[in-house]
């Protein structure tokens, strides 16, 4: 199997990200918005932090390989307030993601709809 | 043989119908006070509007507006009401029908409650540059939102942007409230001073609060740093800005925030940026979570996902 070259290339990227605001607070410009895509995979790691919450999956991808994908949800006021917990999610756990994808194809989503923990549906407060 | 089976079944029907309908009615009763209702004792989630369903509440208090006060509301909206990532409640800077605009819009002059800006305040405004939702909102690393360097919001825009749960405290010559956004307060003084005459510019202004009847404060703010934006949207600002409030304690579980922007440097006329915006009080005892803006989180979470994202697609 060839060796990638775009995580090299991310890596160099964002060294050059020292311009940037802190907060690449990124709303819909970033994100297609039109499509929802479905992820299954095992956790690897889960965030409960600000700015954002997030959690890491590795998935299969096509050639059979591991895709590394990493889905953000909102800050943790928000999401405490739709039923999310700092445990909800355990690396290993195995999950199913309903997402809205990143517009520059990168392995990046935002939660968007269901979530599934080791075969049981997440139930969001209000 | 048939008798003693639905003797049987007639004596267990009766006990359980002793037993478990009061338990039945107690648990689908509605809660006699705000206090009555179960909350997390640390980091407590604001009550969903369903939880209030029932409640009889009963008349305000004179003259006080302490407790805990959340915005976030009835979560049947998406994002909640408080939190105003199109701007200031009362003008939405949204389309007509789309409450999720795709942004990268010049002005705004296509939303559905412009604001009266002065040719000044058109130029401000076009210096402004929001990110995240609304109608003029521009890509990350094009914008300048000075929250995204984790610089204070200021007043008004705590009023306008991130407003979720507040504690208002009320000592015998002042108001304090305090932010949850930021973790930061503003102290309202009732001591019947005047507003400072050429203050010192600062981030949250000066401000004097009076009862104008037993159930409002009214508040005047001056003296707020020209550098801050109104909302997240970039609204403008000049050093003459004037803010009024009106507190509303309408019975004892709800206040009620009116907020005018008042700068003629900007606007050509005072405008409401919340018109009676409801906040309903939180349970004695409500802990509210801490909501920091920190540069080495914001670091790690630019490294992980905001500088990859904003990136050009790889190929």
């Amino acid at each position: 199997m060839r060796l990638k070259l775009w995580p090299t290339l991310l890596l160099m990227l964002g060294f050059l990200g020292g311009s940037r605001p802190l907060l690449a607070h990124h709303g819909n410009a970033s994100y297609d918005t039109s499509k929802t895509i479905e992820v299954s995979g095992v956790v690897t790691e889960y965030r409960w932090a600000n700015p954002h919450v997030y959690l890491r999956v590795d998935a299969k991808d096509e050639s059979g390989g591991t895709a590394h994908w990493v889905f953000e949800g909102q800050n943790a006021v928000t999401q405490a307030s739709a039923g999310w917990t700092k445990d909800m999610f355990k690396p290993g756990d195995k999950v199913m993601i309903e997402a809205t994808p990143a517009k520059n194809g990168r392995l990046i989503g935002r939660f968007k709809g269901r979530i599934v923990i080791n075969g049981q549906e997440f139930k969001p407060l209000g | 043989m048939a008798k003693p089976a639905i003797w049987t079944v007639s004596l267990v029907t009766l006990i359980c119908a002793f037993v478990l309908v009061p338990i039945g009615a107690a648990q689908s009763a509605p809660p006699k006070s705000v206090d009555d209702i179960k909350i997390d004792k640390w980091n407590s989630v604001p009550l969903h509007g369903s939880a209030y369903a029932g409640l009889k509440s009963a008349p305000a208090p004179r003259r006080d507006l302490s407790g805990i006060w959340d915005a976030t509301g009835d979560r049947t909206n998406i994002p909640p009401p408080g939190i105003q990532p199109t701007g200031a409640f009362e003008h939405r800077a949204v389309l007509p029908g789309n409450e999720n605009p795709p942004g990268g819009e010049p002005d705004e002059r296509n939303i559905p409650n412009p604001l009266p800006y002065t040719p000044l305040g058109e130029k401000m405004l076009e210096a402004n540059k929001p990110t995240g939702l609304g109608v003029r909102s521009v890509p990350a690393v094009q914008g300048n939102d000075p929250v995204e360097f984790c610089n204070p919001p200021g007043f008004p825009r705590m009023d306008l942007n991130e407003f979720r749960t507040i504690e208002i405290v009320q000592t015998a010559d002042h108001v304090l409230v305090l932010n949850q956004f930021f973790r930061t307060w503003r102290t309202i003084w009732t001591d019947g001073r005047e507003l400072p005459k050429d203050p010192e510019l600062s981030w949250n202004g000066y401000s004097v609060g009076k009862w104008v009847d037993d159930y409002t404060l009214v508040v005047q703010t001056v003296g707020m740093r020209d550098d801050t934006w109104v909302d997240n949207q970039g609204r403008p600002h000049s050093s003459d800005l004037k803010v009024e409030e009106r507190f509303h304690r309408a019975d004892h579980d709800h206040l009620d925030l009116t907020v005018t922007i008042d700068d003629p440097k900007m606007y050509t006329k005072p405008w409401l940026a919340l018109n009676k915006f409801p906040l309903k009080l939180q349970p004695r005892g409500f802990d509210i979570r801490e909501l920091y803006c920190s540069p080495s989180d914001f670091a790690d979470y630019n490294k992980d996902i905001g500088d990859p994202i904003a990136d050009a697609p790889e190929k």
